[in-house]
């Protein structure tokens, strides 16, 4: 093993070869930065240069950009609140509100040595796990599996918000979201409401964009104004990098986490990420300032999301199963130099394998570093004032989303979730449950249809080791609440929240229209196979009769929808509704350049409305607003271009 | 000058009996062809046309750019639909298909709106697989299939999709198995055999060739028979990556002492081993499109085969399988596609019956 690793030192330090690896990194870095693209896209744009270079070569560069797309994704997450990839969720829940309140720059360092001290450890991981990583992949079996995301879904528990009954509900709502589709159990399509288009079930990046990116950017515009009101640059590096010093065990334990979900192939990059955020919360003493702005929020899902990537090249290369599209890319290179993923790596290719691992390393340091020195240029992009900042990422998020079927229906999802994602934000629903409900939906309902199969005696599966250690790891935190509660019982009713008479608002028509949907599910879901109906029904009879209570609730003025903290003020408050009443409008808005994009095509659309948008949201003057219209249009124009990104075509073929 | 060049071109004509060539730019030339893939990025379909592309592109007479477009959906459906109805005959679209797109169109699945005999075909290339099972099922000759020494599981994706040629050699073959769908795919499938969690299994050939082969070494694992692979005179012949392994027709032999000619199961497996295996792979382009446009894509096709790189970089992705042009085995893929009504409806009662899968 040494020598493999000193020859794959000498095989990695060609300049050529780290001028490659410099390329990708600096083409991961820029796909990063764009909000809802993730690894798929810059691979993809790497590849046709790929197939002139050697093997190592080749190697260098894709790896190199893999490994620091999660790097710059924070930029888009943290500045703007659009998550610059479905992994980096997190860091726009907890990332975005520090923006908010000037500390840009503190999150910033944060979470760039977080995730450079992550990918380190993954590659560290990386090395020593490949001898034994074979048998360790293989001891976990399908109940393992199964268990494993089970206790993923138990970490939303943690995630639930001030009311515990509203993040249930979110949480259900989330599984019914990633119910939508093929069913793994049976040949049944399930909600597709005779769409094609959702056959193949909702896309990640579709979700993640229009629950946060869309709500978000919609928040900020109503309130009006920059993204950041205060300025203190200077001191907040400093404390972001003691920030990580002080919490230098969550990035330990986010990476590890990270890099296991990265291992095994039925969780995902995008699960690990969440996992390794709803560990710190469940383990954190004090959780009041967890989705208001908590730096421990960033650092062990930064650490995570890095390490991921390293943790999938496990099952990629030892046994030839992908864990993420991206890899899977990586691996089809591999092929085409003859390098055959598989059993036989280790003895025939062990070289190669410790190549990429020093790449990896070598590229989260070079991709930190570039992204510390730029990042005080770009927090400063908060101080402007975000009407002029909007529209281009508007634009660019519906390009996005456009990229994961190049049907129409892409827009419309977008903007659907969008929508409900700001109505929840806005009348004070948890979002988080919703994404790890959506994540895991999926591998959730595939595993326990595996394991109740393969393992038709339930014995055979509920005693085995593993099982029970991750049981008693899903019971321990609920035990362990339930032990407070009963101690703290007193105290408890006297808190108990204050009356307020009802009045019809916002908050109504979300608690009655999730209500109707999952009472739609239900009546639904009823119809489906048995084992296709099993999830979906239980998260739709389960949310039925707690949107009912929860309606009652509203109406008897007990549970009031108040808003995330940077919505003003209460239900009562005139200049929250009037808030609201602009956000519906920058709704529309959004709206109607979607339908213009269906009428005349994305570059006519998106000129128009950038013009209008100028001229009548932010006020610009024709002599300015016509200049900035153009150089957007062409900067969209070029990253098209580059990024060999598709345009919507509209139903009048303009400048096709 | 001209009439050196005219001379010229009718040599070339002659000599390479082409339709006349006209002397001029190539048809590609300066031009952007975009291959649709139907499926995500990251698969089977997807990593093959990505490894493609920069050939057709040297290979190409007018050397257009080529780009990889994915427009998953529906199982490819949706991507499929949306090429018949909007490529137009001019080969800058192209689309990539693969065995999940031809088993809805031969099962007659209603969402289907795309017809391959509107098609022209570009290449087409296949794949082989192997059926393995574990020693722990005491199956050491053929017949013992038939008596397992533990219950036969098998896991697979979904009923309706290409686990359908393996569960129709199940029922030719009469044997007993407990099938668990819901795998996310071959793969993670190959997975659960390895844990013990199932104890029958089939993989692409060059799959299992450099997955599962170490393990039959290690005897964890034993080969059964192959689904074979048909030559160009449309007769199933053994898998040229694993020639020493019966086919399923001279497994079936083996088992049953007699040949399976004539029972409505095999014609049923007959028909699908072509669009899940031999004919897995391939390009399409509308009907209509110019001949000198498809003349540049099948030459391309034959150029390719001939290029070094091609043949050394190829030998894994195209996993050792020949590349065909399109207007030898037009006649053949497109035949393959027509399954006679009987088999249609056997089918379906079967994965209706026995899969719970409704049609």
């Amino acid at each position: 093993m040494a020598e493999a690793v000193a020859a794959a030192l000498a095989l990695f330090l060609v300049p050529h070869r780290l001028g490659m690896m410099l390329l990708g990194i600096m083409a991961g870095l820029m796909v990063g930065v764009l909000p809802g693209m993730g690894g798929i896209v810059a691979v993809a744009v790497l590849l046709p240069f790929v197939v002139q270079l050697d093997v190592i070569s080749a190697l260098a560069m894709l790896t190199g950009a893999l490994a620091v797309v999660h790097t710059s994704d924070t930029i888009t997450s943290v500045l703007i609140g659009a998550p610059g990839s479905a992994a980096s969720v997190t860091t726009v829940m907890e990332g975005h509100p520090l923006a908010r309140q000037g500390q840009a720059a503190r999150v910033l360092a944060a979470a760039y040595l977080s995730s450079l001290i992550g990918g380190l450890i993954g590659a560290v991981g990386l090395t020593l796990s490949i001898p034994i990583a074979r048998p360790l992949v293989l001891a976990f079996g399908s109940p393992e599996l199964f268990m494993l995301t089970a206790l993923g879904v138990s970490f939303a528990g943690s995630l639930l918000g001030k009311e515990a009954r509203r993040g249930v509900i979110a949480g259900l709502l989330g599984l019914l979201l990633g119910a939508v589709g093929p069913s793994p159990a049976a040949a049944q399509l399930r909600f597709t409401f005779g769409q094609i288009y959702l056959m193949d079930g909702m896309d990640l990046a579709i979700v993640a964009l229009g629950i946060y990116g869309i709500a978000e950017t919609i928040g900020i515009l109503s309130r009006g104004g920059a993204i950041a009101e205060r300025i203190d640059l200077g001191q907040g590096w400093l404390q972001g990098l003691r920030d990580v010093v002080q919490h230098r065990w969550l990035v330990l334990r986010g990476a590890l986490i990270g890099m296991w979900a990265g291992i095994l192939p039925a969780i995902g990059a995008t699960a690990g990420t969440w996992m390794a955020y709803g560990h710190v919360v469940a383990t954190s003493k004090d959780r009041s300032r967890f989705g208001k702005g908590d730096i421990r929020g960033i650092i062990a899902p930064e650490a995570a999301n890095n390490s991921v990537e390293a943790g999938d090249l496990i099952p990629t290369l030892l046994f030839s199963v992908p864990g993420s599209a991206p890899a899977a890319m990586i691996m089809g290179a591999l092929l085409a130099y003859g390098v055959v993923p598989g059993p036989r790596i280790v003895q025939q290719h062990l070289d190669l394998i410790y190549a990429i691992v020093w790449t990896f390393a070598a590229a989260n340091i070079i991709g930190a570093a570039i992204m510390f020195l730029a990042s005080p240029l770009l927090a400063r992009l908060t101080y402007i004032p975000f009407t002029r900042v909007a529209p281009p990422v508007i634009l660019m998020m519906l390009l996005a989303a456009f990229q994961e079927t190049q049907h129409f229906g892409d827009l419309i999802a977008l903007l659907a979730l969008g929508v409900l994602g700001y109505a929840m934000k806005a009348t004070g629903w948890p979002r988080a449950p919703l994404l790890i409900g959506f994540v895991l939906a999926g591998p959730l309902e595939r595993y326990y249809w595996l394991t109740i199969n393969l393992y038709p005696d339930p014995r055979s599966w509920l005693l085995r080791p593993a099982v029970i250690v991750i049981g008693l790891l899903l019971v321990a935190p609920f035990a362990w609440s339930a032990v407070q509660a009963l101690r703290r019982r007193g105290a408890a009713v006297q808190s108990a929240l204050q009356r307020v008479r009802w009045k019809p608002s916002l908050g109504t028509v979300v608690s009655v229209g999730l209500l109707g949907i999952f009472a739609y599910a239900w009546l639904s879901a009823r119809g489906f196979l048995v084992g296709s109906s099993l999830m979906p029904l239980s998260a739709a009879v389960l949310g039925t009769v707690l949107c009912a209570v929860q309606v009652v609730q509203e109406a008897r003025g007990r549970s009031v929808p108040v808003g995330d903290e940077d919505e003003l003020g209460g239900a009562d408050d005139p200049s929250a509704r009037r808030g609201v009443q602009r956000a519906l409008g920058y709704l529309a808005g959004i709206a109607a350049c979607t339908g213009l994009i269906w009428l005349v095509g994305f570059r006519v659309a998106a000129a128009l409305w950038v013009l209008v948008f100028m001229l009548r949201v932010a006020r610009m003057r024709w002599t300015r607003a016509i200049p900035y219209t153009a150089a957007v249009v062409m900067a969209l124009e070029l990253l098209a271009g580059v990024l060999s990104v598709r345009l919507p075509q509209g139903l009048i073929g303009l400048f096709r | 000058m001209k009439q050196a060049a005219l001379a010229l071109a009718v040599v070339l004509v002659a000599a390479a009996g082409l339709a006349p060539v006209q002397a001029q730019a190539p048809y590609f030339a300066g031009k952007t062809i975009e291959i649709f893939v139907p499926f995500g990025a990251g698969g089977g379909t997807d990593i093959e046309t990505r490894f493609l592309a920069p050939f057709f592109e040297r290979h190409i007479a007018g050397n257009p750019k080529v780009l990889v477009i994915n427009r998953p959906g529906g199982g490819s459906i949706l991507g499929a639909n949306f090429y018949a109805a909007n490529a137009k005959p001019d080969a800058l679209q192209i689309l990539a298909t693969s065995g999940s797109t031809v088993i809805p169109y031969i099962l007659g699945v209603p969402q289907v709106q795309y017809d391959f005999k509107k098609w022209k075909l570009v290449k087409v290339n296949g794949v082989g697989a192997v059926v393995y099972v574990n020693p722990a099922t005491g199956i050491r000759r053929p017949e013992d299939v038939l008596k397992p020494a533990q219950p036969l599981v098998y896991g697979g994706i979904g009923a309706a999709n290409l686990d359908l040629a393996m569960l129709l050699a199940f029922e030719l073959l009469g044997m007993n198995v407990r099938s668990v769908m819901g795998f996310e795919g071959r793969g993670p499938a190959r997975l659960a055999f390895e844990r013990g969690e199932t104890n029958i299994d089939y993989q692409t050939t060059p799959a299992y060739l450099s997955q599962v082969a170490p393990l039959v070494q290690e005897r964890k694992a034993v080969p059964l028979f192959t689904f074979g692979f048909t030559n160009d005179k449309g007769q199933l012949v053994r898998d040229p990556a694993a020639p020493t392994l019966p086919t399923i027709y001279e497994f079936y032999q083996q088992v049953h002492k007699r040949k399976p000619d004539g029972q409505l199961r095999w014609k049923a497996l007959q028909g699908l081993l072509n669009p899940a295996f031999t004919f897995q792979k391939a390009l399409w382009v509308p009907q209509g499109t110019p001949p000198e446009a498809l003349n540049a894509l099948w030459d391309a096709v034959d150029k390719m085969n001939a290029d070094p790189e091609f043949k050394e970089k190829s030998k894994n992705v195209l996993e050792g399988y020949t590349l065909f042009r399109g207007d030898k085995m037009e006649g053949a893929v497109i035949k393959s596609l027509r399954v006679t009504l009987d088999v249609q409806k056997f089918i379906k009662e079967l994965l209706r019956t026995k899969y719970n899968v409704d049609i």
